[in-house]
């Protein structure tokens, strides 16, 4: 191993020398001078003996630049301190005995382990015993501050109570996290996961948070190869939620937090990569704390963080967990601009053979309108791995003319799939008159990412059919589809039992109407509610009924305007003026169509809380209820 | 028809008259007179209006599903009354709310061929309410247009069905209404429209149909489906040079001129200019003559037109053959620069055209073409300024408006001069003043600027001129909504020319809370704005006009100064700049005095012979 460069200078060296190269995990020898190969006897270099993870550091720090250590090399029964520098552009590694320091140290080494070893133990003992009595606390606390009456100082003092001892659980489940993590004892139990739920119960922790923070939380989804992956979610959702809730954590109210999902696929066949990328646009970190963000127990020193609750466990935990199941993170960040996350992690894919199931919608023509681009395209990629025909309008406007067009070329859309909300439209009115124009045959499903619950009873109205959840999975958009449209549908869209109308059983309402058949459809509408109705058939009647009842006796009143004897602005003036407690609070909401703008406005003049229109839109006539029936009238 | 229906629409004749300025008394006070005498009397009307209204038409709109046969016959009849004059009918909106409860009544009783009708009703409503808002660059009603129209046109497929001829007719005419949906002002709008009149022709031209429905006039539908490609020039100005589309638009132009000529030799008329434009326009967008052979037809057109033709075709050759001129000569900067002197006559030609219209016609037809001429206005610093044309048209068209105008511009003025005075920090910022010496410096700048944004802040209401003055009865919800586009109108007209566009901010906001808590429009978030002081100072006077404006038929308890005054104070910091409120103090008597002048004023403008 002659070298014309180095054997002139370094040969005669009575220090080892060895010019290296990284090589993978290891290092090729360019040149060793006689001392080094002094060192090994019976090999060709002292580096073919030495153990492999000093190997690995060698090559680590080479590849770095020459920077780390101290590294410790253990040649034989002895061990050198190997110091690395540049030299004309060699990598040369000098080594010097260090045996005598080393062991005189290393006994000092055992001991800090040992002590840190009980002192995670220790931890984790007490963190274990203390969370028993903790819980208690917790739960002691829920129940005092739900009972009625608690004086104010008390509540606050409980309130107090909850925040604390919530941070105190917070902090002695990490220490005990962290402290299985160092055992060794956190095992990874994966199993078959849907990457729909567990994305699903992710956003449903991190979404709210983020909205009382007063964030803006944004998805991005990426391509999702698979549904079902092998995983342990529980830890999975771990690592997410703890991304997601620092950045909620560190980032200042009116900030954003996005977060990217994507499950990509991977070069290894039956695999996928699971990308999440969790960005803010917080306080950010300095570079200095960046190089120690993952070191157990750290938190950045700076006003804006010591005022945030944290253990500076969160991280490392992170960390450990993503590298225990093959995984990495990476994190950008800069102070004041924010931080960005990124973690890749390969999963087995589990794949499931869906051909059949829905074979019905192949060929199917389905429009689709979704203003947002990224979305639009997204499922309009998940429409064609259905084999589906899918037309895209981007807004109202293109919608009409797509629908207009197939159906006058004769070959109609089958369904309509429609974002929930679109610019400068309001969506429950387009689309009714969408279901107008298309007949009732025609299902109409709601591509919506707020709760169904909510918003169900209104849009069912409007005429939708059907509601198919974001972030849009294919399994979940098949499913519905084939619902609509498949031949062993249980029951289309459009034959569905109505939505469960409001239950105001335990309302009773004070219909004023003097038009016998408008009596009749109003008493026929809102029975399905369980409200209890009486009627009256002028503004006399009505001040009448309301007098002679116990106070609060009606929850509210539904007055026409226009009526004989007296019309319905003096029947609520008198009413609102009457001496009794719930004259100036029962809610009275004038029943008019093709009103004035004028009338609307007397009508909130005499006293009326609302207006609704006439012939009754129930959708607006439940709304209106659920509005001030949702109130406690008694 | 029934009696209320009939005598409704008397009143609305009656309040066209009204709002006639064909008898102009001798003098200024006799004019604000005769102006509050009408005032009353069209308060008395729209309040007989709105109780037949109220007792009789609403409640059956109510319950339409109940109306007996005769009652159907006679609301469809007075539909047809309502939308009589295209553009121009009596009561848009009203006539569209009639509509839609026909075509729910149809739906109702599976009346197809009474719902095909009354869709294609409703949808031409719609278009025409869209034409409006049109003029404020807002798109509100081509969704609903679209379904109303493609509803009717896919009664195709059941067209063996359908036995009545006229319905028929509805079915044809529905497809060929389907390209009204698109304005046809980007390439891909453009396309859509074109599609939709291919589509239409390709059926009209279909022997199998003709020989179905002999009776119904095909010539005439497919000569208004070429009139409908042929008028959209903008389709190629939208940058569509496929060699088909090319071809269809030439042919189509080709076919329109033909056929008007052919039309007025049988009738020995003339021709009308509009078709023959779209003929030369088409063969300059296709390539077959260059700019400079257009812009030379269009010199020799407008040089032979009639300077005292008032009907449509005449309107479109004083006032929109120069707007052409000027956008075409825009286009080019070479043209911009040769043809100014050409151009410039043509606008002291236009301004004199408008200034003697009589006021007994045309009145809504001529503001639309007004509107679309300021829409190609090209400002030369020398030339008319946009801003002094506009003031012109406004007192022409609406004097009544140019009062409340004139009284805003007076008292942001006022203001002006207080700020200037005792807090001249506050006008710091405006017109760019770096400072208060500045402000001092160029006082009289200022002052100017704050007259003129008053003057100018509600120009958007011309786009509603038409509206208002046929107005017989109190605002239906959808027209407040259509009438408050009116902010985007006025930013929309002045934004445009060097010399109109620092007003544009006022004309948006004025009806915008001080704090953004109520006003409109409701989803604008202002930027900045070093010269706010100007707009607040606008928004308390264009108030304080409106609020006291005895004029308005709408404004049913107009204030008195001192009530006005008092609820700008109550609103300071919330609806009104607090600052601004304080700039009132003490100018109660100026304010009292100003609406007479103004009238005045309004009155001496209107007899002083137009010199821009």
């Amino acid at each position: 191993m002659q070298n014309h460069t180095l054997e002139p200078v370094w040969s005669q060296a009575s220090q080892p020398v060895l010019a290296l190269e990284p090589q993978g995990d290891s290092c090729r020898v360019l040149y060793q001078n006689a001392a080094a190969l002094a060192l090994c006897s019976g090999c060709e270099s002292p580096l073919d003996v030495l153990p492999e993870e000093e190997t690995r550091a060698l090559a680590d720090a080479l590849r770095a630049g020459g920077g780390g250590g101290p590294f410790f090399c253990h040649i034989g029964n002895r061990v050198y301190a190997a110091q690395l520098m540049d030299w004309g552009g060699w990598h040369l590694c000098l080594l010097q005995d260090a045996t005598a320091y080393y062991n005189a140290n290393q006994a000092a080494l055992n001991e800090a382990v040992m002590a840190s070893q009980a002192k995670t133990s220790f931890l984790s003992e007490m963190s274990h015993d203390i969370r028993t009595p903790m819980g208690a606390i917790i739960g002691l606390t829920e129940i005092a501050l739900s009972q009625k009456n608690v004086q104010p100082r008390v509540h606050e003092c409980l309130t107090k109570i909850k925040v604390a001892s919530g941070h105190m659980m917070s902090l002695l489940n990490e220490v005990l996290d962290m402290s299985r993590i160092e055992s060794g004892r956190i095992i990874l139990q994966p199993a078959p996961v849907s990457v729909a739920d567990l994305l699903h119960e992710i956003l449903i922790v991190a979404g709210p948070q983020a909205d009382s923070a007063s964030l803006s939380f944004h998805l991005e989804m990426g391509r999702v190869e698979e549904e079902r992956i092998l995983a342990d979610s529980v830890r999975l959702k771990q690592v997410c939620l703890n991304l997601l809730s620092n950045a909620v954590k560190y980032t200042p109210s009116g900030g954003d937090v996005e977060l990217f999902f994507a499950i990509l696929p991977d070069a290894q066949p039956g695999w996928v990569r699971m990308a999440v990328r969790v960005k803010d646009n917080g306080i950010g970190m300095s570079p200095e704390f960046l190089r120690k963000l993952f070191t157990p127990f750290e938190r950045e020193e700076k006003p804006t963080v010591n005022k945030i609750q944290g253990t500076g466990l969160g991280m490392t935990i992170t960390k450990n967990l993503v590298e225990q199941m093959g995984g990495t993170i990476r994190v950008e960040s800069e102070t004041d601009k924010g931080s960005c996350f990124t973690i890749e992690i390969p999963f087995e894919a589990v794949p499931e053979d869906d051909s059949g199931a829905f074979a019905a919608l192949e060929g199917r023509r389905v429009l689709l309108l979704d203003g947002d681009p990224k979305q639009g395209e997204l499922v309009r990629q998940m429409l064609g791995s259905l084999h589906m025909k899918a037309g895209w309008a981007q807004d109202a406007d293109n919608a009409v003319l797509m629908l207009n067009d197939a159906d006058l070329a004769g070959a109609p859309y089958s369904a309509l799939l429609t974002a929930e909300k679109l610019p400068g439209v309001e969506m429950m009115a387009f689309l009714s008159e969408i279901r107008k124009r298309m007949g009732e045959g025609f299902p109409i499903l709601l591509l919506s990412g707020s709760d169904w619950s909510q918003t169900e009873y209104m849009f069912t109205q409007a005429g939708v059919d059907g509601f198919i959840p974001l972030p849009l999975f294919r399994s979940r958009l098949a499913a519905e589809l084939c619902a609509c449209l498949g031949p062993g549908r249980p029951k289309p869209g459009w034959e569905k039992e109505p939505a469960p109308p409001l239950d105001l059983s335990q309302k009773r309402l004070l219909l004023v109407e003097d038009n016998e058949l408008n009596r009749e459809i109003a008493l026929e509408l809102l029975g399905g509610s369980g409200v209890q109705m009486e009627t009256a058939e002028n503004g006399r009647q009505a001040i009448e009924r309301f007098r002679d009842s116990e106070p609060f006796y009606y929850d509210m009143i539904l007055m026409d305007i226009q009526m004989p004897v007296l019309n319905g602005l003096q029947a609520t003036r008198a009413i609102r003026a009457l001496e009794r407690e719930d004259a100036k609070s029962v809610p009275i909401i004038a029943m008019t169509a093709n009103a004035f703008v004028e009338d609307v406005q007397n009508s909130l003049e005499a006293g009326m809380d609302a207006h609704i229109s006439k012939p009754l839109d129930m959708e607006k006539v439940f709304a209106t209820m659920e509005r001030f029936l949702g109130r406690d009238q008694k | 028809m029934k009696e209320y229906q009939r005598l409704y629409l008397e009143n609305l004749q009656r309040i066209v008259a009204l709002n006639d300025l064909a008898d102009m008394p001798a003098d200024g006070a006799a004019f604000l007179r005769q102006r509050r005498e009408h005032t009353g009397l069209i308060r008395e009307i729209v309040e007989e209006n709105n109780a037949m209204l109220r007792r009789q038409l609403f409640p059956m709109l109510d319950d339409i599903a109940s109306a007996d046969e005769e009652e159907i016959r006679a609301l469809e009849d007075f539909a047809a009354h309502l939308g009589a004059g295209g553009a121009n009918q009596p009561d848009l909106v009203l006539h569209y709310s009639v509509r839609c409860a026909l075509v729910s009544y149809a739906r109702k009783w599976g009346k197809r061929d009474m719902l095909i009708q009354q869709l294609y009703w409703a949808g031409l409503a719609l278009f025409y309410m869209q034409e409006i808002i049109d003029r404020c660059a807002k798109v509100r009603y081509r969704w609903k247009m679209g379904l109303l129209f493609g509803e009717a046109a896919s009664y195709i497929k059941h067209y063996d069905e359908i036995e009545d001829p006229e319905t028929r007719g509805y079915i044809h005419r529905s497809m060929g209404n389907l390209s009204l949906a698109y304005g046809g002002a980007n390439r891909e709008d453009a396309e859509k429209k074109l599609n939709a009149v291919r589509r239409s022709l390709h059926i009209l031209n279909d022997p199998a149909f003709q020989a179905k429905t002999p009776e119904l006039p095909w010539d005439k539908y497919i000569y208004v489906s070429h009139q409908e490609r042929s008028s959209a020039l903008n389709v190629l100005r939208a940058g569509i040079s496929d060699p088909i589309v090319l071809g269809e638009v030439m042919a189509s132009a080709q076919f329109v001129r033909e056929y008007q000529e052919e039309d007025c030799r049988r009738r020995g008329a003339k021709p009308m200019v509009r078709w023959r434009m779209g003929y030369e326009a088409a063969q300059y967008h296709c390539g077959v003559q260059p700019l400079g052979d257009l812009l030379r037809w269009l010199e020799e057109a407008y040089m032979q037109r009639d300077e005292s033709d008032y009907s449509e075709d005449g309107i479109y050759a004083n006032i929109s053959l120069p707007a052409l001129y000027a956008q075409y000569i825009d286009q080019d900067g070479k043209y911009r620069l040769k043809k100014k002197e050409v151009l410039l006559h043509m606008y002291r030609q236009v301004a004199q055209y408008v200034r003697s219209a009589p006021e007994d016609q045309a009145r809504g037809i001529l503001t639309k073409y007004l509107l679309l001429f300021l829409e190609s206005y090209v400002e030369y610093p020398d030339g008319i300024l946009e801003k002094d044309f506009l003031l012109q048209l406004v007192v022409c068209r609406q004097p009544d408006a140019y009062v409340r105008f004139r009284l805003a511009a007076q008292i942001t003025q006022l203001m002006a001069v207080h700020a200037l005075e005792s807090r001249p920090e506050l006008l710091v910022g405006v017109l760019g003043c770096r400072d208060v010496q500045e402000v001092h410096r160029r006082g009289e700048e200022i002052l100017q600027f704050a007259y003129d944004s008053g003057l100018l802040h509600d120009v958007g209401v011309l786009a509603f001129n038409d509206m208002l003055v046929k107005l017989g009865r109190s605002w239906l919800e959808e027209e407040r909504e259509m009438y408050q586009y009116h902010v985007y109108a006025g930013e929309y007209l002045l934004g445009r020319s060097p010399s109109t566009r620092p007003y544009a901010r006022a004309a948006l906001e004025h009806h915008r809370y001080y704090d953004g808590s109520g006003g409109y429009p409701a989803d604008y978030v202002p930027e900045e704005d070093a010269g706010q002081v100007i707009t607040d100072m606008v928004q308390v006077a264009a108030y304080l006009a409106q609020a006291t404006d005895e004029a308005n038929p709408q404004n049913r308890h107009p204030l008195t100064v001192e009530q006005a005054v008092e609820q700008v104070r109550r609103g300071a910091g919330t609806r009104f700049s607090p600052e601004a409120a304080q700039l009132l103090d003490g100018l109660e008597d100026s304010l009292q005095a100003g609406r007479t002048v103004a009238y005045e004023d309004a009155f001496r403008i209107l007899q002083k012979p137009v010199a821009p």
